[in-house]
């Protein structure tokens, strides 16, 4: 989460593969990110080994164990399932990271869309806030913010909301400034229409499309985000979540030379899920051929 | 008294140590002498070189009157001031920047003679007014001073007699008296520093006693130097100080303190860390020595607060509490379980004393039977819900060890109990405890060298504001148990009544004990004499006590 | 004149809103007494607590209201004073802890971007150079590959591969080992860094040169027969760089927030180790500093590239 979702994922409409369709990698991703949004919102069902229970077995010496049959991911050091674990972490990765970028779609976005709209002073007041905000590197935010609140699913979905707001406003701001002035507005106008009715009927339909791929990789960076924050230790309590399985795996390098399974998987869950985000992401931009310029 | 304050260093305490991956200022020197090969065993000590000791932690300040002192701020403290008692190797207090010590015939008046010729490093010389001074402003700390309030009078305390002789008028008539007076309490500053000290506090870094080593620098979390006290009053009497310098670098991480110790960027280090036990075995380099008989590591319940201000919730918890898996995953086969306050070798061990755990199924009823009667808080809240009882855990953290140990409990309570977790920095983590804002957690603590001297932690006295009494338990035939132990005239009545007070400790579910807390001290062969201390009239001295270290004797060979 | 002047009060207001942001925030949220007296700060029934509760309120300030602290804590932060930690005798200062770490944070984040820069450039010229071809392709996929890895992840996957499997490289960092060592031991947390940007840089640079390769001058070298590798370096590169320094720049900001990981994991005292340490002590004074810092190197950064751009094209002053 080193850099916003504007310049870090910018990756650019390429002339030469240019091909108006989606292509198998996006419905690889897809299918992906289908899987892991069944396993977060059904893990409870699944039949998967407890999360939290130490299985403990004397017959196989001193936890970690390594992968086998009964623990397919092997076992971390207090004899806990990597593998229930690694999928009970989707959980509160996932709803985070689409938590997050939903306020701040809800958010941002309809700050942006009105200011793009009317512009004035709600369009200076709320530029120079998206400004403010984005002079704090995010996870510097992140870091204020999470230390001072009690961390549970809610703030810290709304942490990351609080960080997408901007780049999210930005773009949404953009894309109406283009569509703003369009004859179909203008015309809208003439025939009496209100502005309510011209922002959802006329503009909204518009400024959807950039964005919709904004959503995706927005998404990937609040769940690297959250990623970074429990590694960090500063995520939901008592949660389980990938960047902290990732930083008990990681935390010694003991563990990590002994136990390499107990950091990887996780590592392996969240880069193919962010991959999937990224990727996604960028293929529904350039099947929209959206201008990097609004950026 | 002894451990006084060292709640600094237990809150949140783990029998094994807190691993957090926090970046450290470890800044271990860079002459990487490499450790002697040629040290034979049995050398005569050699004056000369710079011993630099890894420690668990830094302290905010080295002022006895002020500061918390907890094992790492005692170890330094122990090479810039002597202590006016000081223990032997067989547990007996013997006098050491005092002279002499008389109890009235009722032990109701102390009279404590200081020896004579001695200057503090700043070249004040040590009198009683030096003793009383510092007698005063610590009772008046409301910290530090808690350990010193509740047992003296308001005035009359303390009576200079003439500049070397003055009388201590306790309370109460107590066999442990000069006991109190064997660390941070025992530990005499110069007058003027503390004057100066109280006019600029940041000279609280810069302490100024009368012991082996002369302060030199200190950079808060990086470095503390001491030199060598060529003046020292103990050379004659006592023995030689062999080290020219001794530099004490805070490494939290446990594992990085290993590495330095183990590239020879350090040459002692301490820890509790078992998981790093059988590395220093393995290593024919390092000496390794274990002291399992201090401290214990246990949980601790908040008697004055639903739930747990219920009895039958606290034997629940206790019962609900896998010791045995917490035993086997933490300790790494170090160790032992403890059931009490006492190692078994002890004088004092209750044998029929055996801590509660591993019953979920009759913490299952407990639980069910204090459910049943839909309690509610002061505030009307409902302290149960869907059956199982209401708690909050708490540990300082961010730390992944603690969260592990949490994590660990958690499993093991939740048939019974909904466990909210609260990770509070260390300052909220300490703020609270003493201010009996909590339902559990895990401490560190016990194990006095005198064990009337954790009483401490365990009179009804010491329940206020800032409670040293953590649980917040009071009972006054615990209280009228410890009134026995420390009983002069009846000596012989000591060990039963201990007894007694272990069966009182257990009975009031107040601690559930975990494991005897294990110091590890490892140190590289090139270290030697550290145990060689010995008293004024050559009585070898204790040599560690719950990771504390003493270096006067200590020489390296090259 | 008048465009530079209003950038600069923009660039001035924006600092103080974020710093009134952060030290509303850190003020109203957080208890810095605690982490002064300890758990005397909570003992308010006792006269000797409270009356030292009242010496650390004047001696931090904190009997005042937040405005007049805000103020005197804005005046003398311009003057480079950064006020005293919140530890019970107020040391060290904090000048002294950013003075102390603020230079490894910059070295570490240059040698990110010395590494990002210079993994980037020839990665864009081959793979421009190529473009359409399979390796190309591959490369693509490789720079979606290192942006979708966290650099938490980065971080751990280098230090088990070059740390522990292969030994090449020190697990952490000692702050008082002789320069060389040290900036060995900033390998692997300067590529932490480096390499997710190296991506970002080689995708935003290829795309330039593959559109400069289309212009006229360059199809012109061409038919003149000048080598490939000419016309990439000497042709192309240069006319393609402008977007790419100014990202550069842009980027470095960011990469300060990249550092706070990559100095924890690899256990470096920066800046960014310590805003997370700072954070967690509620040591207000350090994290008010060093998140100013990093806000104003933001700030600055971008109003420089902007006057580089007006310097350039005079047009974008409008």
């Amino acid at each position: 989460m080193s850099t916003n979702p504007a310049t870090s994922t910018a990756i650019t409409p390429d002339e030469t593969i240019v091909k108006k369709k989606l292509g198998v990698g996006f419905w690889l991703c897809v299918t992906w990110l289908g899987l892991m949004a069944f396993i977060a919102l059904f893990t409870p069902l699944l039949p998967l080994k407890s999360p939290t229970q130490n299985f403990l077995d004397p017959a196989n010496g001193r936890p970690p164990y390594s992968p086998s049959w009964k623990h397919w991911f092997g076992s971390d050091k207090d004899a806990r399932d990597v593998f229930a674990r690694t999928l009970h972490g989707a959980r509160i990765s996932l709803t985070v990271g689409f938590a997050a970028i939903t306020a701040g779609f809800l958010v941002g976005g309809t700050v942006g869309v009105i200011s793009g709209y009317f512009k004035g002073w709600i369009d200076r007041i709320s530029s120079f806030v998206f400004i403010v905000l984005l002079s704090f590197p995010s996870l510097v935010l992140a870091i204020l913010l999470t230390s001072l609140i009690e961390r549970s699913l809610l703030t810290i979905s709304l942490v990351l909301g609080l960080l997408s707001i901007a780049p999210v406003g930005r773009l949404a701001r953009a894309a109406t400034l283009q569509f703003a002035d369009r004859e179909f507005v203008l015309a809208a106008r003439q025939i009496g229409a209100t502005n309510r009715r011209i922002i959802i009927k006329e503009i909204l339909p518009n400024v959807a499309i950039p964005m919709s791929s904004l959503a995706l990789l927005g998404m990937a960076v609040a769940v690297v985000a959250e990623g970074g924050l429990s590694f960090l230790g500063l995520s939901v309590e008592k949660g389980i979540t990938w960047g902290g399985l990732i930083q008990l795996g990681s935390e010694s390098s003991k563990t990590l030379e002994e136990a390499p399974w107990i950091a990887f998987f996780p590592i392996l869950m969240l880069f193919l899920t962010v991959l999937s985000l990224n990727f996604a992401g960028d293929r529904v931009r350039n099947y929209f051929d959206v201008k990097e310029t609004t950026l | 008294m002894v451990s006084l304050l060292s709640f600094a260093a237990a809150c949140g305490g783990d029998s094994s140590s807190d691993e957090t991956s926090a970046p450290t200022e470890t800044g271990a020197p860079t002459d990487s002498g490499a450790p002697a090969t040629d040290a034979p065993a049995e050398e005569t000590p050699v004056a000369g070189g710079t011993l630099r000791v890894g420690l668990e932690a830094d302290v905010d300040g080295l002022d006895p009157t002020a500061s918390a002192l907890a094992v790492s701020g005692l170890t330094m403290a122990a090479a810039v001031f002597d202590p006016l008692f000081t223990f032997t190797a067989d547990g007996d207090v013997v006098p050491y920047l005092a002279e002499s010590i008389e109890p009235s015939a009722d032990f109701m008046v102390w009279t404590m003679t200081l020896r004579a010729g001695v200057v503090f490093h700043d070249g004040t010389p040590l009198t009683t007014d030096a003793v009383i001074k510092q007698f005063e402003i610590t009772r008046n700390d409301p910290l530090v001073g808690l350990a010193v309030k509740p047992y003296y009078p308001e005035t009359g305390a303390v009576v200079k007699i003439d500049d070397l002789t003055m009388e201590f008028h306790p309370k109460e008539a107590s066999q442990f008296f000069p006991s109190a007076l064997t660390a941070q309490l025992g530990y005499i500053a110069s007058p003027t520093w503390l004057d100066a000290v109280a006019a600029d506090a940041t000279l609280a870094q810069a302490p100024v006693g009368t012991g082996p080593f002369v302060f030199d620098s200190r950079t808060e979390d990086s470095m503390t130097k001491f030199v060598r006290n060529d003046a020292w009053w103990g050379t004659d009497i006592i023995g030689p100080v062999y080290l020219d310098a001794i530099e004490f670098y805070p490494v939290p991480d446990p594992s990085t303190r290993t590495e330095l110790l183990q590239n020879g960027d350090l040459d002692i280090i301490h820890t509790t860390d078992t998981d790093q036990f059988p590395t220093y075995r393995d290593d024919p380099t390092l000496a390794l020595d274990i002291d399992e008989d201090g401290e214990e590591y246990f949980l601790m319940i908040n008697t004055a607060k639903a739930p747990f201000d219920d009895i039958r919730v606290r034997q629940a918890l206790a019962l609900a509490t896998d010791r045995q898996g917490y035993y086997d995953l933490f300790n790494a086969g170090e160790g032992s379980l403890a059931d009490q306050m006492f190692v078994p070798e002890s004088p004092y061990y209750n044998p029929d004393v055996k801590q509660d755990g591993n019953d979920p199924a009759a913490a299952a009823v407990l639980v069910a039977e204090y459910c049943g009667e839909s309690p509610v808080d002061a505030d009307g809240k409902e302290l149960c819900t869907d059956g199982k009882v209401n708690m909050e855990y708490q540990w300082s953290g961010p730390s992944v060890l603690a969260t592990r140990i949490a994590d660990f409990y958690n499993e093991g309570w939740s048939e019974s109990f909904n466990v909210t977790f609260d990770e509070k920095s260390q300052a909220d983590h300490i703020q609270e405890a003493a201010l009996g804002i909590y339902n559990v957690v895990g401490w560190r603590q016990f194990g006095a060298e005198n064990p009337g001297d954790d009483r401490v932690w365990l009179e009804c006295r010491n329940i206020g504001g800032i409670s040293l009494n953590w649980p917040r338990y009071c009972d006054e035939e615990r209280d009228a148990l410890i009134m026995e132990i420390a009983n002069p005239a009846t000596p012989e009545a000591r060990p039963v009544a201990l007894q007694q007070l272990v069966q009182n400790l257990h009975d009031s579910y107040a601690y559930i004990f975990m494991t005897y807390s294990s110091w590890a001290i490892v140190q590289s062969e090139k270290v030697h004499g550290r145990c060689d201390r010995v008293g004024s009239d050559g009585v070898p001295l204790v040599c560690s006590t719950n990771g504390r270290l003493y270096f006067q004797s200590t020489w390296l060979s090259n | 004149m008048r465009y530079y002047v209003q950038r600069v009060a923009l660039a001035i207001l924006l600092l103080l809103a974020v710093s009134m942001l952060t030290f509303g925030a850190l003020n109203v949220l957080g208890d810095p007494l605690f982490n002064i007296l300890g758990p005397v700060a909570g003992d308010v029934n006792n006269p000797e607590s409270v009356e030292m509760i009242n010496t650390a309120k004047r001696e931090f300030n904190l009997d005042r209201s937040l405005p007049v602290r805000y103020g005197l804590w804005v005046s003398d932060f311009v003057q480079g004073d950064f006020g005293v930690t919140f530890s019970s005798t107020g040391q060290p200062p904090v000048s002294g802890v950013i003075s102390e770490r603020l230079p490894r944070t910059i070295s570490l984040v240059l040698m990110a971007q010395f590494f990002a820069i210079f993994v980037s450039i020839p990665w864009a010229l081959i793979t421009a150079s190529r473009a359409g071809k399979v390796s190309d392709r591959i490369s693509t996929i490789n720079a979606f590959f290192l942006v979708a890895m966290p650099n938490f992840a980065i971080a751990v996957i280098l230090k088990f591969v070059f740390s522990i499997k292969l030994d090449w490289m020190p697990l952490t960092y000692k702050a008082d080992d002789p320069l060389s060592s040290r900036i060995f031991q900033m390998v692997l947390p300067a590529l932490t860094i480096g390499l997710p940007v190296a991506a970002v840089y080689q995708r935003l640079l290829r795309t330039d040169l593959i559109t400069t390769l289309q212009q006229d001058f360059i199809l012109l070298a061409r038919t003149k027969g000048l080598s490939k590798w000419r016309i990439l370096f000497v042709h192309a590169l240069r006319p393609s760089l402008f977007s790419f320094i100014t990202v550069v720049g842009l980027n470095t900001g960011a990469l300060i927030g990249g550092s706070i990981v990559s100095e924890t994991v690899f256990r470096i005292p920066g800046i960014g180790s310590t805003l997370v340490e700072s954070v967690l002590r509620n040591d207000f004074p350090v994290v008010l500093a060093i998140v100013m810092i990093v806000a104003s190197s933001f700030v600055i950064i971008n109003l420089l590239v902007d006057f580089a751009y007006t310097l350039i094209d005079p047009r974008v002053r409008r």
